[in-house]
Formats: structure tokens, C-alpha cells, sequence
């Protein structure tokens, strides 16, 4: 009996699992709208997924040309467009991207697609020098991280 | 307005490069600008798709820089030829669309 309640959970497990990703689709705006009123990162995080536990491995970020393994802070020339690269080869559900800056911390939330390569570029603003934290929420579960932290040499928020 | 859509195939990975034409003013901005921060508007929801199936799905705050460009990569699907639909939908409720050709 026991074995068997295992069995069928486990397949629900999985039958839950396999849903293709297209059907997952979803706008995180309308599902999560306190993500987005949030003012700090772990408060911003906490209401997308629950948790704030992140590991901080396997996802790759670079933010105004400077990586964020390179140890060095980064230095943007003006707030209004700074690029930031980053890509995970972690088998992805979602990928948010946060900054601590701005009066709310999220700055946008992607839905990975069964098609999806995770490799993104974007330009954001900052108001002033702050750190960007860039979230994988893998299909195990868990959440893995990498941050960067930059100065902002000209505000990109007020102007 | 409009989105400006530039797809590219290579060794099976389909590279494009969007640019959505909009102004992305935060509430800070507008409240600076116009003394009502409700005045903001930016753009909250960007998809694409090819051959019907999506590709590509973000939802986004005032953050983004003004005429926002995203980079983003799909394979499995799409050929040379086959085009990339892409919409927006911003805080107001306009949306846009624009499209490009895989090369």
C-alpha cells in the first residue's frame, strides 16, 4: 500500500514536471504584482519565489563590460542604458533580474521556454551606483544567483 | 513605436536582437515632469513567437532603459525565412508589434 501511494505521488511528481513549458507561460505582472511594488532585492525575491535562498554559482552576469567574477566593481558612464549580459546553463524555469538602486527593486522577470538558450543582454537604469543580482530559478527548485556591483557615474533615473 | 526584430541562424541557434521603441518613464520621472507619478509608462510584457509556439517571454518594470533592446537566443525551432513575431504591451494597455525574418 505504501509502496503504492509512493508510486503514484512520485508520478504525479513527474506528470507535473513534464508539462511542456509553452503551456507555464505566464505574465508575472499579473501573478506576482507585489514583486514588482517591492523596494529591496531580498523582499522583491521573497515575492516571486518564495524564498531568499540563493546559490551563487552557475549563472554567468556582466554588467556595464566589467563580469562579475572578475572581482573588480563596475563603472557605468551614464545610468540611463547600462548593459547587462548574463546566461546560466542551469536547466531554467525563470530568470529574474533585480537591483538595488531604484526606488522598486525588480527590473524584469523572463519565462524559459522548452526552445529558450538562456543567454540575454538588456539595458537598464539606475539611479545611482547600487548592485545587480540576476536569479535562476532552476526546475529543481532551487535558486541560484550572481551579483554585480557598479558605480553610476550619472544618474539615469531623474534626468 | 513598433519593434524592430533582427533574427539570425546560426549552427542551429537562432540569435536575435530587438529594439521596442518607447519611452519607459518611471514614476519619479513623471511625477518630476507632470507632478503625477500615475503618468508613468513604460512597457510591462514583451513576447515573441515563431511559427505560433513562444520563443521568448518577459515581463518588465520602469527599469529598462528608454527605447529598451533585448538579446535573446531560441533553438529547436525556426528556419531561415521563417519570421519572428514580436508584441509588447505597456502600462497603459497600448501594445505594438513588429517583426523580423530569420537570416
Amino acid at each position: 500500500m505504501e509502496r503504492r501511494k509512493f508510486l503514484s505521488m512520485t508520478l504525479g511528481a513527474l506528470a507535473l514536471a513534464a508539462v511542456p513549458a509553452s503551456v507555464r507561460a505566464e505574465d508575472f505582472r499579473k501573478t506576482k504584482p507585489t514583486v514588482w511594488t517591492a523596494h529591496t532585492v531580498e523582499d522583491g525575491i521573497k515575492n516571486l519565489y518564495g524564498s531568499t535562498t540563493l546559490i551563487e554559482s552557475g549563472v554567468k552576469l556582466k554588467a556595464a563590460g566589467e563580469s562579475f567574477d572578475s572581482g573588480k566593481k563596475a563603472v557605468a558612464s551614464s545610468g540611463g542604458a547600462i548593459p547587462v549580459d548574463f546566461s546560466t546553463e542551469i536547466p531554467a524555469k525563470s530568470i529574474a533580474v533585480f537591483q538595488d538602486a531604484n526606488p522598486e527593486s525588480a527590473v524584469c522577470v523572463y519565462t524559459v521556454s522548452k526552445y529558450s538558450v538562456n543567454d540575454y543582454s538588456i539595458k537598464i537604469k539606475m539611479g545611482k551606483p547600487g548592485t545587480i543580482t540576476v536569479v535562476v530559478e532552476g526546475l529543481d527548485g532551487k535558486l541560484y544567483a550572481a551579483k554585480q556591483t557598479l558605480d553610476v557615474a550619472l544618474g539615469g533615473c531623474e534626468g | 513605436m513598433g519593434i524592430k526584430v533582427k533574427a539570425k541562424l546560426k549552427n542551429g541557434v537562432v540569435k536575435v536582437k530587438c529594439m521596442a521603441k518607447h519611452e519607459m518613464s518611471t514614476y519619479n520621472q513623471m511625477k518630476k515632469k507632470t507632478g503625477n507619478s500615475d503618468d508613468a509608462n513604460f512597457i510591462t510584457y514583451l513576447t515573441a513567437t515563431v511559427n505560433g509556439e513562444k520563443v521568448f517571454e518577459l515581463s518588465t518594470s520602469q527599469f529598462l532603459s528608454k527605447n529598451p533592446i533585448f538579446k535573446f537566443q531560441f533553438q529547436g525551432i525556426g528556419a531561415k525565412g521563417d519570421k519572428v513575431l514580436m508584441t509588447w504591451t505597456d502600462r497603459k494597455g497600448n501594445s505594438d508589434k513588429g517583426k523580423g525574418k530569420i537570416k
